[in-house]
């Protein structure tokens, strides 16, 4: 046994980036599917709206432990294939954010008014043009403290990858606990990174909120 | 040819038979304005003509092509044809500059750049707003923002242009401004078709007045033999009634 020294909260500092690792995955091939979601869910076909629909109301009502079990146990058995823990994990939060940013954006598509996207398509503009210049601009402002906010979520979520023993920062805790047998400094080490990590972007969703609020 | 010839349109939402039978036909340069009580119709026939709505029978040509068929190109007919709204509907997240050039840039009309901008201030000269070039809708009043949005029709030169009671939602001092712009384009011999509730308007500017009732076209003439002689008690008591 040995004592909790500065280096045990080096390792975790250091542990951070797996932590950002997980996040800019999960953002980088997470928010486009959202994007797709979103516009599926808002757009003319049916079958399209259904569809997305579905995929948002299923992973919306599946804890994240369980998306995470199901890609970390499933994808060697349908894919038949070993991946690394980075790649079932990764895909997890990919999942996770297409759903639930999915939805923030579907609200904010939603959100503008239907009389905005009939006057750019009496002007002659593709449907293409008046999403990306007239409905996605004021949607996206519309959304923007629910999409903050929801990087809070996802942060605070990765947390989750450290029960299939991916190293990123609770994980990192658990280890330095073990280690030092000073569970309660270490887990209190953990807790203020996510804190610092977190609390600049809730206050910036806020400001971000009261903003919009004011200038309607 | 017409430059609008609407015949035999009916349109339903649901069970609710909105249009039923309409016929009309506007000559190019006329300038036809639809009187009726609300819930008659007239809306939804302007939202026919360019092709916002479907409709459930009869047939629609403007300049000679069906509205409603598969293969017309309603972008391409749109571009042609303005139409303004009562609630404006200017991009809120844009400048007045951009509000007008986004069309006509994205169409491939005019080049990006100085070019747009000289087509803005055009446009804008048009009625009588170049100095709010620059300027954000929501800091402009109703009145303002109702002519922007006709210079933004304007912009992309149609040969059509549909206004649905775009003075309905201006306080009252506002509205002569708006009125004085399109009496400046049907001197300049535009083609529109109007819904409104300006009588006067109705009477010294329009070349063809028609009055919708249920649905249908009740009567339709020059203004001036419709409201001295409206031939249906219908028409007689809504004339009296707007009075
Ligand atoms: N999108 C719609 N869905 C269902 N009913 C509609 C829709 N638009 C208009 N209506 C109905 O059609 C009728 C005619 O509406 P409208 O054309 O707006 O009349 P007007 O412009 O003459 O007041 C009204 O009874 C209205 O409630
Ligand atoms: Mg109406």
């Amino acid at each position: 046994m040995r004592g909790f020294t500065i280096s045990d909260f080096l390792t975790m500092l250091a542990a951070v980036q797996w932590t950002a690792t997980l996040v800019v995955l999960a953002l980088a091939f997470g928010a486009p599917l959202a994007l797709l979601l979103a516009r599926m869910c808002t757009g003319r076909s049916r079958i399209a709206r259904l569809v997305a629909t579905g995929i948002l109301q299923l992973v919306q009502g599946v804890p994240v432990l369980g998306l995470l079990m199901f890609f970390y146990f499933g994808m060697p058995v349908f894919l038949g294939i070993k991946v690394p823990a980075l790649v079932s994990v990764g895909a997890a939060f990919t999942i996770f954010t297409a759903a639930f940013l999915g939805e923030i954006w579907r609200g904010g598509i939603q959100a503008v008014h239907v009389a905005q996207g009939e006057a750019a398509a009496c002007l002659g503009l593709t449907r293409w043009q008046t999403f990306r210049h007239v409905i996605a601009p004021q949607a996206f402002r519309i959304a923007l403290p629910a999409t903050v906010g929801f990087l809070v979520q996802l942060i605070k979520n990765t947390s989750l990858a450290s029960v299939v023993g991916f190293v990123e920062l609770a994980r990192a805790g658990q280890l330095a606990s073990a280690a030092t047998f000073q569970p309660l400094l270490s887990y209190a080490c953990v807790a203020a990174i996510y804190f610092a990590l977190c609390f600049p972007l809730t206050l910036w969703s806020r400001s971000l909120e009261d903003k919009l609020n004011g200038a309607r | 040819m017409a430059l609008v010839e609407i015949s035999n349109v009916h349109k339903s939402f649901g069970e609710v038979e909105v249009l039923r039978g309409i016929d009309l036909t506007v000559e190019k340069g006329e300038i036809v304005t639809i009187i009726g009580r609300s819930g008659s119709g007239k809306s939804t026939l302007l939202r026919c003509i360019n092709g916002l709505e479907q409709i459930n029978g009869g047939e629609i040509k403007v300049a000679g092509e069906l509205v409603h068929s598969r293969s017309t190109d309603l972008r391409k007919l749109r571009e042609h044809v303005g139409i303004v709204f009562q609630q404006f509907n200017l991009f809120p997240h844009m400048t007045v500059a951009r509000n007008i050039t986004l069309a006509p840039v994205l169409t491939g009309k005019i080049a990006k750049g100085d070019a747009a901008r000289e087509l803005a201030r055009k446009v804008l000269a048009q009625v009588g707003l170049e100095e709010k070039i620059d300027a954000y809708p929501g800091q402009l009043s109703g009145g303002q923002q109702q002519r922007v949005a006709i210079a933004r029709c304007l912009a992309m030169s149609p040969y059509l242009m549909l206004f649905d009671e775009v003075t309905s939602a201006l306080d009252p001092e506002l509205v002569g401004e708006v009125l004085k712009v399109m009496e400046d384009l049907a001197t300049q011999g535009m083609t529109m078709i109007l819904v409104t509730h300006e009588m006067n308007f109705a009477r010294n500017v329009a070349s063809k007045l028609v009055f919708m009732h249920a649905g249908m076209v009740h009567e339709e003439g020059r203004p001036a033999d419709l409201f001295a002689n409206p031939a249906t008690p219908e028409l007689a008591n809504f004339i009296s009634s707007v009075r």
